[in-house]
């Protein structure tokens, strides 16, 4: 088998595990603070508003038979381990439905803006990175740290406060939440099949280019904000590895063969800096995921983050925020997932140093 | 002390040694600055003078010093005690995840083996854990310590029954900070990792090989001599964090997911008169600006001295 495919199976091993971990640990937290009827809401189907108090101990009591949860934390967790695993992730009262499809029906919102803001932040962070690496100390990296400073120094709830004052109440070129209103109503499955869930890219399907200019005008501010600050991280990493490398000897030989300076740039000292850029992405592949769902209460972009919001509304709801929880952590281990073998491609030595371990 | 010269022939370790230097003067001397109103206690006091149903902002020139909130409250006041405030929450934090990320990291670091592995796979875990989920969860687990204590939830208030378990719940509300939990909680991985690695190559060098061959204890070695060689990155981790988790705070109360940050609050309060009604951007630019401007530089404050200290501590990483 090729190393890089033994890589990716190993690399995928890991998920589970760190889930496992995790899971654990949650549960444990859960365990240690409530007790076995407060516990029993987890599991609590619907609930029906005409019960009476007893038929609902008696739902309770029921629960707490069926999901063992009086029995030591070892067999609590296998059976919730294995509801989760059914797809059974409980029912929300503030959501008035389950969890799990509550989470799924609301991820094309949040795929989406994650998508553009990483489409946006990613190019640019590493042009930026090169640009001023490469000229260090010149009129293009004092441009570039300073407005690097100032955009990692600016809150983003700050930034977005200021945004929406000025485009969207001052000048209304741009607007908060997902897409207008005049819109949503008039979108019905006979008119609008629904591919991805992502309103930029149905609305190229079906046709709607003014559908798909509406969830831009949406979408500009929430990706601009989510963008600036991982513009100027990233850009900064990428300027420190482009000093780094800029002074390596192969560098210096290709320079003394009289190769041009472009390529220099881009196809002898790019790839190499790729990899140590990516790196601390990984590491802060969390804060990345805090930062979208942030961003998305701000603009009250109705992505995921619509359940936290809902669910902290002061009616105990322990099946949202679990779910929310562990549908999070999947998300950051899949986003470091794909970080690692990104980074794998471009540097074998990220491939060999988990083959190794 | 050739490290200190360098440390201060650089304006940036000046600016952010001042900036630190004055957010701790007026935290401290915060009931001189500010004196509190006994009709109105409390970060937010109620300026004087002004019918309680009037509640535009005031300029300045109205209500000195810097003006009032929507709801006549005075912006200067809130200002300062915020500022002890958010230094106070600052450096629960991060001295608390520091001290505790240390701990871990050297201490698995120098049992080594296996359970070295497994205690930074769970490190590695937390790692993977959001911070937005975390405050979710454990504002969840919050409610349900404080239900099963005997407190009710009653329109976003607290109520207690007048018994024995009302105290409890008291306490509870008035002393835990869910957010601050939190934050400790899920922010103490960067500290065991860098701790994790400096100790396990230090653990081989010769010193500490020479002070096990004499018999000195483990408790010892590690807080003698593994700790002091391996804690100055924790200290610029600290540093930065102090700024950050107080912008951290103030984000979580501003999107209403707790959190008590008063700059964060106030920030709230003033949202919608970023824009006036009559339009134009600065017409109530004491609404938004102070506190816009304290966070910011609150934040570059600490991140300029975890800088510096990182240049202090690392001389290479300079150049």
């Amino acid at each position: 088998m090729p190393p890089f495919f033994q890589f990716l199976i190993r690399r995928f091993l890991a998920i589970p595990i760190s889930l496992l971990v995790i899971t654990l640990i949650i549960y444990g937290g859960v365990v240690l603070v409530t007790p076995p009827d407060v516990r029993a809401s987890i599991y609590m189907p619907e609930t029906n508003a005409h019960l009476t108090e007893e038929q609902i101990q008696r739902q309770i009591n029921l629960v707490i038979e069926r999901y063992h949860l009086n029995e030591p934390f070892p067999v609590q967790y296998v059976y919730w381990v294995a509801s989760l695993l059914r797809g059974d992730w409980g029912y929300s009262p503030s959501l008035n439905g389950n969890v799990l499809p509550a989470l799924l029906q609301r991820t094309p919102a949040t795929a989406e803006l994650a998508l553009y803001s990483a489409l946006l932040f990613i190019p640019l962070g590493l042009l930026a990175g090169v640009m001023a690496g490469w000229h260090q100390r010149g009129i293009l990296d004092g441009l570039f740290r300073s407005l690097a400073f100032f955009s990692t120094s600016m809150p983003t709830f700050i930034l977005a406060l200021i945004l929406i004052s000025f485009f969207y109440i001052g000048l209304g070129w741009f607007a908060p939440e997902r897409i207008s209103l005049s819109f949503s109503i008039h979108l019905t499955p006979e008119n609008f099949t629904s591919y991805t869930g992502m309103y930029t890219i149905d609305g190229l399907l079906n046709g709607r280019l003014d559908l798909v200019a509406d969830a831009f005008r949406h979408l500009a501010m929430p990706v601009f904000t989510l963008s600036l600050y991982h513009w100027a991280t990233l850009g900064r990493i990428a300027r420190a590895a482009m000093i780094a490398e800029r002074r390596r000897d192969y560098i210096i030989a290709a320079r003394a063969r009289g190769i041009r300076e472009n390529s220099l740039i881009w196809r002898h000292a790019f790839y190499n800096m790729i990899a140590p850029s990516f790196t601390s992405l990984v590491l802060s592949a969390a804060s990345l995921v805090t930062g979208v769902f942030v961003v998305e209460i701000i603009f009250r972009y109705n992505g995921v983050s619509d359940i936290i919001v809902r669910s902290m509304q002061g009616i105990p709801d322990a099946a949202a925020a679990l779910g929310f929880t562990i549908y999070s952590v999947i998300v950051v281990l899949l986003l470091m997932f794909g970080l690692d073998v990104l980074q794998a491609i471009f540097d074998p030595r990220v491939r060999d140093e988990v083959l190794r371990s | 002390m050739r490290n200190l010269r360098r440390f201060f022939s650089r304006w940036q370790n000046w600016l952010g040694l001042l900036l630190v230097l004055s957010f701790a003067l007026v935290a401290i001397l915060a009931p001189l600055i500010s004196p509190a109103d006994p009709k109105s206690p409390g970060p937010f006091q109620r300026y004087p003078g002004f019918r309680i149903t009037d509640r535009a902002p005031k300029s300045p020139d109205l209500a000195p010093p810097l003006g009032t909130l929507p709801g006549n409250l005075n912006v200067f006041h809130a200002l300062v005690w915020g500022t002890r405030d958010a230094l106070l929450f600052g450096l629960q934090v991060s001295l608390s995840t520091a001290i505790f990320g240390v701990l871990f990291g050297a201490g698995a670091a120098y049992t080594g083996g296996w359970i070295n592995s497994f205690l930074m796979r769970i490190a590695d875990a937390f790692l993977s854990f959001p911070t937005i989920a975390g405050i979710v969860l454990v504002n969840q687990l919050w409610l349900s310590v404080i239900t099963n204590a005997g407190g009710v939830l009653y329109q976003g208030e607290w109520l207690t029954e007048p018994d024995q378990s009302a105290r409890f719940v008291i306490w509870l509300i008035e002393h835990i900070d869910p957010l601050l939990l939190t934050l400790i909680l899920f922010s103490w991985m960067p500290y065991a990792r860098i701790t994790n690695i400096i100790v396990t190559t230090l653990k081989e060098t010769e010193f500490i090989q020479a002070a096990r061959a004499l018999g000195t204890s483990p408790a010892r070695i590690i807080f003698r001599h593994l700790i002091p060689n391996a804690i100055s990155p924790a200290f610029v981790l600290a540093a930065r964090d102090v700024g950050g988790m107080v912008i951290l705070q103030a984000t979580f109360t501003f999107i209403g997911l707790g959190g008590t940050s008063i700059w964060g609050t106030m920030l709230v309060n003033g949202r919608d008169w970023v824009i006036g009604p009559d339009g134009g951007i600065l017409r109530y630019w004491w609404v938004f600006l102070p506190a816009t401007l304290t966070l910011v530089l609150f934040g570059i404050g600490w991140n300029l001295l975890g800088d510096g200290l990182s240049e202090l501590f690392d001389p290479r990483s300079a150049q």
